[in-house]
């Protein structure tokens, strides 16, 4: 296990150790109070448990709900049930992630804790500009809010001396990824089989390698770790894939921060744009569905342009195979994370090497071992997942009940953090050379033509009997 | 002339100031306009959430489709 010296001279583990331990202990608390409290009834039945086992962490974490004009109403769910309890318990699961960190890597605990409380509270108001009715509709996530909250911070009163000890946002955002791994099932790459598979897995690397490509070598953007962000943002999906993959090639803060606001404003313009554009032009349901789940970035807006294309054409399909194509690319976020990662060890941070170090073992220094913590999580829910229909539906309970919730306020507060650290200046250059913003806009056309081409042939013509009867 | 020790926090303010505008006057006005407003109602009726991140955050998983069982005995 790799060890750092702190300031205090006390050992602690490195911070991707210390990620992977919080994070992996963290799944495993939530599997082990699920199978606790597993169902003496039904246990296998989807009908039944539609999302799973009832998990009884999920009673003990919530975020702020839709809200129209007044913020109070984010204090209620749908059926009227107060959520102020769950939110306060959520702060807590992050404040208690922070401290569990910082102790696991040899600083300090009591110094972090006021900062890592005000963070919380800070996450929950992210969580709060989120969760109002318009912004929730047109699918503008927390993690910009939690940038804007952030930048606010940061570049008007600064970084109180309180404060800086729980400023750990790759931490956090670390942590997160680890948890996020239990969401990742492999298993649900297989969900729309072979045309499935094909619109995803042949279009999606393709545009992401041509898309860096074109970033690093033709329009000669100097920093790579940009371009994969924006790449993998464009061609995966979303926000999620950003944060994975500039996790995985440790883009700066500025970069993911650009990449962020650019998908969540192209998949706005997309979200209301495509599902008209369709049927105008005429495009077969099924293949429409498909092209939205293959080009729109975020999950929330592409069941609402399939639902919106759906509900025009009165037909189901489109928002079904929208829905699902789009979680085949979520599946494949830790495969396509994992990748990066070795890419960016072995080819593109190449230094100077020591005369008895071998390029493996230099490729392993620099390797981000997080990203081992994610993988692992992934494999070993989707193992449990596919076991039977009881622990399908086992792993399905925890992850919706809690590990999602939670992952949820870890990147919160961790993009909180980035906003903070964040300098209004630094983002300048980026914006003024509108190189990036190019690069988004050639991607996503690329995206777009080799999506539809894809879809038509798998939806449209190669399985075309089947997937109508 | 404001001292160099307000000037942040009043930025600050005036910053906090705009944003409750928007969220707490703007915005609700605006999706008060017909529109938006059917826009909203119909996805709300369908139980979408438009801001999910990720598959697990939906309101209904994806469900796979009768025909994609087929499909993976077509896969070798």
């Amino acid at each position: 296990m790799p060890h750092d010296v702190t300031v205090s001279g006390r050992r602690g583990f490195h911070e991707d150790t210390a990620a992977i331990v919080v994070g992996g202990l963290l799944v495993a608390l939530a599997l082990a109070v699920g199978w606790n409290a597993r169902p003496t009834e039904n246990a296998g039945s989807r009908k039944a448990f539609p999302k799973g086992w009832p998990n009884p962490l999920a009673a003990t974490i919530d975020k702020p709900q839709t809200w129209d004009d007044s913020p109070t109403q984010s204090l209620s769910d749908k059926k009227g049930k107060p959520v102020t309890v769950p939110i306060l318990l959520g702060m807590a699961w992050v404040v208690g992630v922070l401290a569990g960190g910082t102790a696991l890597r040899g600083r300090s605990v009591p110094s972090v804790l006021p900062g890592a409380a005000a963070l919380a509270l800070l996450g929950g108001l992210a969580y709060l500009l989120a969760a109002q009715k318009l912004v929730n509709h047109y699918n503008l996530e927390y993690p910009l809010w939690a940038l804007l909250v952030g930048l606010l911070i940061g570049n008007t009163v600064g970084v109180p001396r309180w404060l800086a000890p729980a400023l750990q946002g790759e931490f956090l955002i670390k942590a997160g990824l680890v948890v996020f791994g239990a969401e990742v099932l492999f298993s649900r790459l297989l969900e729309l089989g072979l045309p499935g598979l094909l619109t995803s897995w042949v279009v999606t690397p393709l545009v992401l390698v041509a898309t860096y490509w074109f970033g690093v070598y033709r329009m000669k953007i100097p920093s790579k770790s940009l371009c994969m962000v924006i790449s993998a943002d464009m061609s995966v999906c979303g926000v999620s894939a950003a944060i994975a993959t500039g996790a995985a090639c440790k883009a700066k803060k500025e970069e993911l921060s650009l990449a962020i606001g650019l998908s969540l404003v192209f998949t706005v313009a997309m979200m209301v744009a495509m599902p008209p554009f369709i049927q105008w032009a005429g495009i077969d349901p099924i293949v429409g569905g498909a092209w939205l789940g293959g080009t729109i970035d975020a999950t929330g807006a592409v069941v609402a342009a399939g639902e919106m294309l759906g509900k025009e054409l009165d037909d189901k399909r489109p928002a079904e195979v929208a829905a699902t194509v789009k979680m085949i690319q979520n599946s494949m976020i830790g495969i396509i994370a994992f990748a990066v990662a070795v890419y960016w060890a072995g080819w593109v941070e190449t230094g100077s090497r020591g005369p008895r170090t071998s390029l493996a073992a230099e490729a392993w220094d620099r390797f981000p071992k997080f990203i081992l913590g994610f993988v692992a999580t992934s494999v070993v829910c989707s193992f449990l997942f596919t076991r039977s229909p009881e622990n399908s539906l086992w792993v399905d309970g925890a992850t919706l009940g809690f590990t999602s919730r939670l992952r949820g306020w870890l990147f919160c507060v961790g993009f909180v953090c980035m906003g903070i650290q964040t300098v209004f200046r630094e983002l300048a250059p980026y914006l003024a050379s509108g190189r990036p913003l190019l690069l988004y806009v050639l991607g996503q056309c690329l995206n777009l033509a080799l999506s539809l081409a894809m879809a038509s042939l798998t939806f449209g013509w190669l399985f075309r009997k089947v997937v109508e009867r | 002339m404001i001292h160099p020790r307000l000037a942040g926090p009043l930025r600050l303010a005036a910053c906090v100031g705009i944003v409750a505008l928007t969220w707490l006057v703007v915005l609700p006005r605006v999706g008060r306009l017909p529109p938006i407003a059917r826009h909203v109602r119909a996805m709300e009726k369908a139980e979408v959430n438009p801001a999910a991140m990720v598959y697990t955050e939906l309101e209904r998983l994806p469900l796979r489709p009768d025909w994609a069982h087929e499909q993976i005995m077509l896969w070798p």
